[in-house]
């Protein structure tokens, strides 16, 4: 087991946004999280992440980092490319001393490789586009060897090709590092091409959870609705 | 009881009081971020973590880049308070005392305040809203994921640079402030340069050097980890962003007034 999350409850204000979550995600595994904006997708990511504190549940993770991947890429935008990437190794506490300038030279050449990235590395984010910028933030993450990762709606707000490309890389970084992932995402291409296993959110709870084939198969009202995206059935959109 | 209650609550009295109460909470607890801000800053000053790139990078945006504004803001200061001042010292029969007057104000507090304020406008302004924008594009939660501690990288260097370059800004500005002055009274009321600075020396002590260094010392860290808390905390996107940063510059003004405050009360009473 790599991701075990128990009983999780987070509450903002009134609202209780997880209620009583529990699922693992083993090695090697890629979890599809899935459910209306607002259903606390994300904040189930902040939670295993360490950004957010739980109300009361467990988070456990085996050994090792915990990479994310942040919706719109979080790159530090007063350092390059190879500067963000490097970032943790010159920066964390019992990285900082670990590796020569030249091995961090290498490790950047070898990230930026694994996502399909050369030559750009003295080019500020700014220079970028979207895709490359995630890809980007893809080598920043993998570049501490975590043994998760997260993903927070990684094709968003991307072309549909650049989109199977980003989908691609998760589908590779799982097996180059057999990290469970969690994949936060509304898009059906990346949920089928990427995921392993489903869970669908909504009201803080999860309505469902299978394989992208359950999902697909719509033999829930909750998967039959989000699947055909009608506005018909369960899972009401807050509209005041 | 409850439409008693309900009708109160809708009255002016308690509208009032709790719009207080809320402000003096909202005082408070930005008082103890700050605070908190500062105890993990020094407490990494002290065990020597510094970012020594980043620490170089920082002085020079702190104490380079602003000087010009700076010098020109005090010179400027100096030439309106000496004109104001020599014209009349000096048909009064005090000319000889032009000099000392002006570099007391300049020394013990022109110097050092004035250099505050432009600071504050240039730096303590381009912290904040620099954070803050990494705040609210999740930047910060990057640092946090990545284990590198945000106060650490942040604060300690700006924070570092605030109070290494704010002496030197102050001391330079200051030079230029008794000089622009001796130059002024000259033209305005004919006051010669030996009078002038003869008698800067009467009575300017090695405590007001002091007492000015100090103080722009904690002038200098006071700005950066206003400045630096106020962008950290920011909330929400563009609007976010602007807030902070007014609430910074204006936080910062504040502070640095009622630190002068303090170390006229402290010295000079």
């Amino acid at each position: 087991m790599s991701i075990e999350v128990k009983n999780l409850i987070k509450t903002f204000e009134d609202k209780r946004v997880i209620d009583n979550i529990s699922f693992k995600v083993e090695n090697g595994e890629t979890l599809a999280v899935v459910g209306f904006s607002g259903s606390g997708k994300s904040t189930i990511l902040k939670l295993i992440c360490g950004l957010l504190e739980p109300d009361s549940g467990e988070i456990n993770a085996s050994e090792g980092d915990i990479a994310m991947v942040f919706q719109y890429s979080a790159l530090f935008d007063s350092l390059n490319v190879a500067d963000n990437i490097a970032f943790a190794l010159r920066e964390r506490k019992d990285l900082r001393n670990k590796y020569t300038e030249k091995e961090i030279k290498n490790i950047i050449q070898e990230k930026l490789e694994l996502v399909g990235l050369k030559g750009i590395e003295q080019k500020f984010p700014s220079e970028l586009s979207g895709g490359m910028q995630k890809r980007v933030s893809f080598a920043r993450a993998i570049v501490t060897e975590p043994n998760s990762i997260l993903y927070d709606e990684p094709t968003s707000g991307l072309d549909p090709i650049s989109s199977t490309l980003i989908e691609d890389y998760i589908v590779r970084l799982k097996e180059e590092t057999n990290a469970a992932s969690i994949v936060v995402t509304h898009q059906m291409s990346t949920i089928t091409r990427t995921a392993d296993r489903v869970i669908m959110l909504y009201n803080g709870k999860i309505v469902f959870e299978g394989t992208p084939q359950e999902m697909l198969a719509q033999n829930t009202p909750y998967t039959k609705q989000f699947v055909t995206a009608s506005l018909e059935g369960p899972m009401q959109m807050i509209t005041e | 009881m409850g439409s008693l209650q309900k009708y109160y609550r809708q009255s002016a009295t308690y509208k009032i009081f709790s719009g207080m109460f809320q402000e003096l909470a909202t005082f408070l607890d930005t008082l103890g971020k700050i605070s908190e801000n500062g105890y993990h800053v020094f407490k990494y000053i002290l065990k020597r973590e510094i970012n020594s790139k980043e620490l170089i990078y920082q002085c020079d945006r702190f104490g380079i880049s602003s000087l010009p504004i700076t010098l020109s803001i005090v010179g400027m200061t100096s030439i309106i308070v000496a004109s104001q001042v020599a014209l009349e010292m000096v048909k009064q029969g005090g000319g000889n005392f032009v000099g000392l007057l002006m570099t007391i104000l300049i020394v013990r507090e022109l110097g050092a305040i004035m250099s505050g304020f432009a600071i504050i406008s240039m730096i303590g302004s381009s912290i904040a809203s620099e954070i803050a924008t990494m705040r609210v594009t999740e930047q910060i939660d990057a640092i946090k994921v990545l284990k590198v501690d945000p106060i650490q990288y942040l604060f300690v260097p700006r924070i570092l640079s605030g109070m290494i370059m704010m002496p030197l800004i102050v001391i330079v500005a200051s030079v230029i402030g008794v000089l622009t002055g001796a130059v002024t009274a000259k033209l305005s009321s004919g006051l010669g340069y030996r009078a002038y600075f003869d008698s800067m020396w009467l009575g300017l002590y090695m405590k007001d050097l002091g007492v000015s260094i100090l103080k722009s010392i904690c002038f200098g860290g006071t700005i950066a980890l206003v400045s630096c808390s106020f962008g950290y905390h920011a909330k929400g996107g563009a609007k976010g962003v602007g807030e902070a940063t007014t609430k910074a510059v204006v936080w910062s003004f504040v502070s640095i007034v009622i630190i002068d405050m303090l170390f006229a009360i402290a010295f000079f009473f």
